[in-house]
């Protein structure tokens, strides 16, 4: 019986690691390639250890591209209010559309369904015109208002919600918590977990965004951090060695986010545990 | 009608739309103003480069629609890679995060490294593919070693499909399972112990108490995995440069979409119905899912 | 408590985020304005094009920082899109805040000039810039009912690149006809090296398909479906499936042509001359060099390949603009950005200047420029290609013939024509 277990165990970890190596690889190719230089990327080796290790494309990337450190503020800058706001917001039409009573309910959650169902192709043009007439390309608010809501959390924080034990906030109610107060006291603290994976997901969803920068900032002072590094990239020379490199640089802070917000998919950190 | 209830189902109305309205006002100005839009274009034969024209033709683009034969093959192309991509992601995101809430050793590393694919950018996630999968590459190399038939995946896009299914399934994946671990937090403990005193065994309880639980979690993760392989865009525009070839092999009805819209000038009315066909498809398929997926009496 | 604190901390830091938003459109706007002040008007000019490599960004600084330096009173603005760019010009160019001056490929110039966002320029032009300078063919590609719309700023030909030492090895001589280069192929594949890396797509073999007397394009709509434009694009295809001298970049995993030469891959490929600065950044050790392409029977042709200075319609500083245009498409302004042989100059004065008919690696690429086919064909084009390219890459690989191919992507590129 204990035998038989242990090799459950070690099958188990044995395709644990196979699929870790999976998506490991390509990382780690990515990340030995940020030291290699342009030649010895495109001579079309695969060696795993550059031949001539070098932190050249590093210092290219932070030395000469002068506006490398504007290029991460605006980034970051971005990317921090974006997932502040949308968490607040999110949540709270999440909390409404999964518990609230309000006439409308069920088409305002099937609207926020349906606007997801648009591709974004053919808004693109008419989202730009809107912004042209708020006078707000080439801003930060031009960024940043139209994406501090977005459907698709709104709807996970649904999901969420709707499977939260419903005796909390009875009992929150009953002691006089008005909605509000038991949204922010009892609900929100609750639902740390969802929180964090809305986090993540926010942050890096700004933090790569590529079209609309692309589409709204027209200085390249006011370039976010893709938009930047694509400048590597030409029309016919892509200077993989810097695109690397940026690329490392810039897998970075998302990498350190999840890893932060990790701790809170452990069991018993919620409510089960009763913290 | 002025009992307390009706009082108390007032106040709370008001509370409803209070907590809705900023998502309200941005969605209303940001993303329902240009749906709008676009249905107004979806009607109109339209050019709004230079000398701008509208001129309504009412049903014109729709039925254009129906003799559009590229339009057909787009849509059938999307809908195999859907078939095949949602069910494979969302049972791989289930699985990698159940097994990593085991509580096994060394699972925040598993954590981190299982979520490098959605970190990595998509340039180097394309050209490690593109270094994989090259006729020379490393796949075809271990498939020569095998004795097996090698391909040309990235050449060939009848077969690049099946790439693009692989690497979209491996590396959405991840995301996913991020959400089946938070949602995994909120199962109360209690369920469990319930199960294991009536002596059910791991597997048992993964289906009999995890996988109903999930449920919801699971209904937006199918929603969402059917919303982003209908809209399958970027890898079909890398691998077939913009053309959908050969043989529209790789065509998927954004492609399409994009194709009207900015390829050619004076059809966007007709890349707007096109689009508005697309989200009818994406539509139905949902709620198709939701009737197998028998979710909750909420809505 | 510790709980509060957390949710307190959302709360001010959301709030403190939008107070910041409001706060920065200001103080942008008053940095502007201070130009202003010193009497003389500065006028602002915005300038857009797609990114290149280092050195031609540096170039296109300097060209633009000698024009400041020249005419003080106007300022550019340079606007770098770095993807997509015809995609977001075309949307910024809706939206009536398009750039002043920008690029613009042959290519995609007789659509955009149909929708009349273009500026004619004609009524703007002044003797001394000598418009009789550029070289015809690529003027007309801006030219629409005898209207100029833009003047070129560059171009570039397609040449042959040989591998000397493979051809060495093999013994082949540089062919001269279309029937020693597809023997040389033949001779020049083996041990995993191809005799050709070719770009199945028809912006790369428009010339080909031309070459036995076949028209492509015929008044706006798609004509290749016929005998002429089969046989002459049908070596191709028989070099990639029957010789198997042929490969394209995407096979061996590379992305154009540059990088498969480079890699010798290819003993011999069909480029430009943006391949040379390529070439010598990143694979000095390769020992090439260039000829004409082969002659077609006894006719010689190639592709030319150029793009525009042309100004929005738009435009609210015309006359600023146009002092832009006309510097940078002028004699001093064409010599500082080709100066480097990044691109070749479409005045015949600069090039005479320059000397590039006598460079050993670019003299070819010159020498096709008076009997290049420009890559422009009206405004149906786009849909043409789109509609060749998706066939011709399935009669490549060798899943449906070549003349099925055709007809296919004829009838529906024509369809979309017809209804659009």
């Amino acid at each position: 019986m204990k035998k038989k277990m242990g090799i459950g165990k070690l099958l188990l970890y044995t395709i644990l690691v196979l699929y870790a190596l999976t998506t490991i690889i390509p990382f780690l190719w990515a990340l030995s390639s940020s030291f290699k230089s342009l030649q010895e990327i495109v001579s079309g080796g695969i060696n795993f250890i550059p031949k001539n290790f070098t932190l050249g494309n590093y210092k290219t990337i932070f030395i000469e591209e002068e506006l490398f450190p504007r290029w991460m503020f605006n980034s970051l800058f971005i990317a921090v209010s974006v997932t502040l706001l949308n968490l607040l917001f999110n949540s709270m039409a999440g909390y409404a559309l999964a518990r609230l009573n309000f006439p409308g309910k069920k088409a305002l959650f099937i609207g926020i369904l349906g606007v997801l169902m648009i591709p974004a192709q053919v808004t693109m043009i008419p989202n730009y015109l809107i912004l042209k007439e708020l006078g707000w390309l080439n801003s930060y608010q031009g960024m940043i208002v139209p994406a501090m809501i977005n459907a698709t959390y709104i709807f996970m924080m649904r999901q969420f919600f709707v499977n939260f034990p419903k005796e909390l906030e009875e009992a929150a109610e009953l002691d006089g918590l008005g909605k509000f107060g038991t949204f922010f006291r009892i609900v929100m603290p609750l639902a740390k977990p969802a929180l964090a994976a809305q986090a993540i997901f926010i942050f890096m969803g700004s933090w790569n965004d590529f079209m609309r920068p692309l589409i709204v900032m027209t200085d390249a002072e006011m370039f976010t951090l893709p938009l930047g590094l694509n400048t590597f990239k030409g029309q016919f020379v892509s200077y993989w060695n810097y695109i690397m490199a940026a690329s490392m640089v810039f897998t970075l802070p998302v990498l350190v986010i999840y890893a932060f917000f990790n701790r809170y998919f452990i069991k018993g950190v919620s409510f089960t545990g009763g913290k | 009608m002025r009992g307390k209830s009706s009082k108390k189902a007032l106040r709370e109305a008001g509370q409803g739309f209070l907590f809705m309205s900023p998502a309200l006002v941005v969605l209303l100005l940001f993303i329902i103003g240009p749906i709008l839009f676009v249905v107004f274009l979806s009607f109109h034969k339209v050019q709004l480069l230079g000398n701008v024209s509208f001129d309504f033709v009412a049903f014109d683009n729709f039925k254009r629609l129906l003799d559009d034969t590229r339009a057909k093959i787009a849509l059938w192309n999307t809908f195999k890679y859907v078939i095949i991509v949602v069910p494979c992601q969302t049972l791989l995101a289930l699985i990698l995060a159940a097994t990593l809430n085991a509580g096994l050793k060394g699972q925040t590393f598993f954590r981190i490294v299982y979520f490098l694919p959605t970190l990595t950018s998509s340039a180097v996630l394309t050209l490690i593919f593109m270094w994989m999968y090259n006729k020379e590459g490393l796949i075809n190399k271990l498939l020569d070693f095998l004795g097996l038939p090698t391909y040309n995946f990235l050449g060939d896009p009848g077969i690049a499909l099946n790439a693009i299914m692989a690497m979209n399934i491996w590396s959405t994946a991840p995301f996913f399972m991020v959400i089946y671990l938070a949602a995994l937090q909120d199962i109360p403990d209690s369920l469990y112990e319930a199960a294991e005193l009536d002596g059910a065994n791991a597997l048992q309880k993964f289906w009999l108490i995890t996988v109903p639980q999930l449920r919801p979690v699971t209904s937006f993760v199918v929603i969402m995995g059917l919303i982003g392989t209908f809209q399958l865009f970027d890898q079909s525009y890398i691998f077939s440069a913009g053309s959908g070839g050969p043989d529209n092999s790789t065509l998927t009805v954004v492609l399409l979409v994009y194709q009207y819209a900015f390829k050619t000038l004076g059809t966007m009315g007709y890349a707007a119905a096109l689009a508005f066909l697309l989200a009818i498809v994406i539509l139905t398929a949902t709620l198709i899912q939701r009737k197998f997926s028998k979710e909750e009496s909420l809505y | 408590m510790k709980r509060k604190k957390w949710l307190a901390s959302l709360g001010i830091t959301s709030i403190l985020a939008a107070s910041i938003l409001t706060g920065c459109s200001g103080s942008e706007e008053t940095s502007k304005d201070e130009g202003s002040k010193d009497g003389s008007k500065k006028v602002e000019v915005s300038l857009a094009g797609w990114g290149g490599n280092p050195t031609e960004e540096k170039l296109l600084k300097q060209t633009l920082s000698d024009f400041e330096a020249k005419h003080p009173n106007i300022d550019v603005k340079l606007e770098i899109i770095t993807e997509q760019y015809m995609d977001v010009m075309k949307t910024r160019l809706i939206g009536g805040k398009g750039p002043d001056v920008f690029y613009l490929d042959a290519f995609e110039a007789p659509g955009l000039i149909e929708t009349g966002v273009i500026e004619p320029l004609d009524e703007y032009v002044k003797k001394d810039f000598d418009v009789e300078d550029f070289e015809k063919p690529l003027l007309e590609s801006f030219q629409v009912d005898g209207k100029t719309y833009g003047f070129p700023k560059d171009y570039s030909t397609l040449a042959l690149f040989y591998n000397k030492k493979m051809l060495q090895d093999a013994g082949v001589e540089v062919p001269k006809t279309w029937d020693e280069f597809r023997e040389a192929a033949k001779k020049l594949t083996k041990d995993k090296v191809y005799g050709y890396g070719v770009a199945p797509e028809l912006a790369r073999m428009f010339w080909l398909a031309q070459s036995k007397g076949g028209d492509v394009v015929k008044d706006g709509k798609a004509n290749f479906a016929t005998k002429e434009v089969e046989e002459a694009i049908k070596p191709i295809i028989d070099m990639h499936n029957v010789d198997k001298s042929a490969v394209e970049p995407k096979e061996v995993g590379v992305t154009w042509g540059g990088e498969i030469f480079g890699q010798q891959k290819a003993a011999m490929v069909i480029e430009g001359n943006w391949a040379i600065p390529y070439l010598k950044d990143t694979f000095p050790d390769v020992d090439y060099g260039t000829a004409e392409i082969p002659a077609v029977g006894d006719k010689k042709s190639t592709m030319a390949y150029t793009v525009a200075y042309v100004m929005n319609a738009a435009s609210e500083k015309k006359e600023a603009a146009w002092e832009l245009l006309s510097y940078l498409t002028g004699k001093e302004g064409m010599e500082t950005w080709t100066s480097k042989g990044y691109a070749l100059p479409t005045r015949k004065s600069v090039a005479e200047k320059l000397g590039y008919d006598k460079d050993e690696l670019r003299g070819p690429l010159v020498a096709g420029a008076p009997y290049a086919t420009v890559w422009a064909e009206g405004s149906n084009l786009p849909i043409i290609v789109n509609n060749f390219n998706n066939q011709f890459m399935s009669a490549f690989l060798g899943k449906t013939p070549l003349d099925k191919a055709l007809k296919e992507a004829q009838k529906q590129a024509n369809s979309e024509i017809e209804s659009k």
